[in-house]
């Protein structure tokens, strides 16, 4: 990043920095931040558009919290794998890692097709796999339909 | 571990074969013995769904292996009218019974009974999803007319979209060796592209066609659907492509002598009666496999020795 995108975003003491969003992508994450009570009262910064060398344009956000609950993680990690997550500690990256996309999903989602069971029972819980990685799709363990990504994103659980 | 049967997709080709041969197992043992294989179990067959040949064939089945049968054929009588849930409905019945066969309306409640129930369950049908029994007595069927399945032409014919028969049936030949596929089905009702992705990976020739004629000259085996009304959210629809398929004498003039004609049934005009005579016809015999099939199948999975 030049010193001038530094300047844009102002660096955190303590908390997380979600790199190397694709552009567009950061709105969704924030959607999703919202969705999680948890990140409410977190501090926000958040960066759009800018540019990147490994892909081309990108967002970036800032998260000043203590932990990034595990559901949001997963979460996360479905709607735009790939993401880059630094953990800071007094202004310095203490561990870095790369969200993979989940092989299985546990509970997570709702499924799209109506007539699924899982729609009409209640307290039951739901199951994807990971049935492909390019484009990425979910295969639903009940009514067995396959589901690309995007059919998806609009049925997260929060 | 109990054993369940609830989709094609969780069998292997070895899974898969392994049930043909428990098919040849219950023909060479003698009724006499048969009767004790399953002699004081119960069968819990709940239906949610209409069905002749499913509900009767498991029926017959169990009692031919020495077992009974508890359950019902419509869930207008049962406190499922009442709203009671499917897992309680579940965890009622299997407090009654060896292993339970179930048909629902909705996907997946198959796998939904078999992860709440302790005892096994068998899928007789889950939507539009899948009818895995139906798919092992077709297996059935050809390993019984043809020696084999490996090698073999095979058109499926008519609602290519919505036959769940069809979907499971595909996925299971698509895993023998040397299976060549024709689809022939109007536009509107073409095999849908997850059914053929999700098939990936096996080694399979599919050839499109709206032609029953090229296909009928071109197969060893021609496998009719009837177009379900009762599948189409729009009845305009169901009233364009209904009769777009119907098998006659004329139309089997050019077929080679070996060619078998199957069906799920029931059938509606697809089938002229008239071919039901003819040496082409093998879809009473199937539904009569049905049976010998899932005799194998519930002695299986509840542990009778054949």
């Amino acid at each position: 990043m030049s010193p001038e995108q530094i300047l844009l975003i102002p660096k955190i003491e303590n908390g997380f920095v979600l790199d190397h969003i694709p552009a567009g992508s950061g709105v969704k994450i924030l959607n999703l931040i919202r969705g999680h009570q948890e990140l409410n009262d977190a501090v926000l910064s958040v960066g759009l558009n800018y540019t990147s060398r490994r892909l081309g344009r990108k967002d970036l956000i800032k998260i000043q919290s203590r932990e990034l609950p595990q559901r949001f993680l997963q979460h996360l990690s479905l709607v735009v794998p790939g993401v880059t997550i630094k953990r800071v500690e007094k202004f310095a990256i203490a561990q870095k890692i790369v969200l993979e996309p989940p092989e299985l999903v546990d509970n997570l989602l709702s499924c799209p097709n109506p007539g699924c069971i899982t729609n009409h029972e209640r307290c039951v819980t739901t199951c994807f796999h990971l049935v492909r990685r390019e484009p990425m799709k979910f295969r639903c363990n009940h009514c067995e339909r396959w589901f690309a990504m995007t059919e998806l994103e609009n049925r997260l659980k929060l | 571990m109990k054993r369940d049967l609830i989709s094609i997709e969780d069998l292997s080709e070895k899974h898969l074969r392994d049930y043909l041969e428990l098919g040849k197992r219950v023909e060479g043992t003698s009724p006499e013995v048969c009767r004790k294989v399953l002699a004081g179990r119960i069968l819990g067959v709940l239906f949610y769904e209409p069905s002749t040949r499913t509900r009767l064939s498991f029926e017959a089945a169990m009692l031919r292996m020495g077992g009974q049968v508890i359950g019902f054929s419509e869930a207008l009588n049962t406190s499922v009218a009442k709203g009671e849930s499917l897992a309680d409905t579940i965890h009622t019945v299997e407090q009654y019974c060896d292993a339970i066969v179930i048909r629902h309306p909705r996907e997946g409640a198959a796998r939904l009974a078999a992860e709440v129930s302790r005892v096994p369950v068998i899928n007789a049908g889950d939507g539009a999803n899948q009818h895995p029994t139906q798919t092992l007595l077709d297996l059935y069927t050809l390993q019984n007319l043809f020696g084999r399945v490996d090698g073999l032409r095979i058109a499926l014919v008519g609602d290519l979209k919505y036959s769940r028969t069809v979907h499971s049936l595909f996925h299971a030949l698509a895993r023998f060796k040397d299976v060549r596929f024709r689809f022939v089905s109007p536009e509107t009702l073409k095999m849908p592209e997850y059914v053929i992705e999700a098939s990936e990976g096996a080694t399979t020739e599919v050839i499109e066609t709206t032609s029953l004629e090229e296909a009928i000259s071109d197969s060893d085996v021609v496998y009719m659907t009837r177009i379900q009304r009762e599948r189409f959210p729009d009845p305009v629809e169901y009233e364009k492509v209904k009769d777009a398929y119907r098998l006659d004498r004329a139309a089997l003039q050019n077929a080679p002598a070996h060619l078998k004609v199957l069906h799920p049934l029931p059938r509606v005009n697809e089938i002229a009666t008239e071919v039901d005579s003819t040496p082409h016809a093998a879809y009473f015999p199937q539904a009569g496999y049905g049976m010998t099939m899932r005799q194998g199948i519930l002695a299986h999975l509840l542990g009778g020795k054949l």
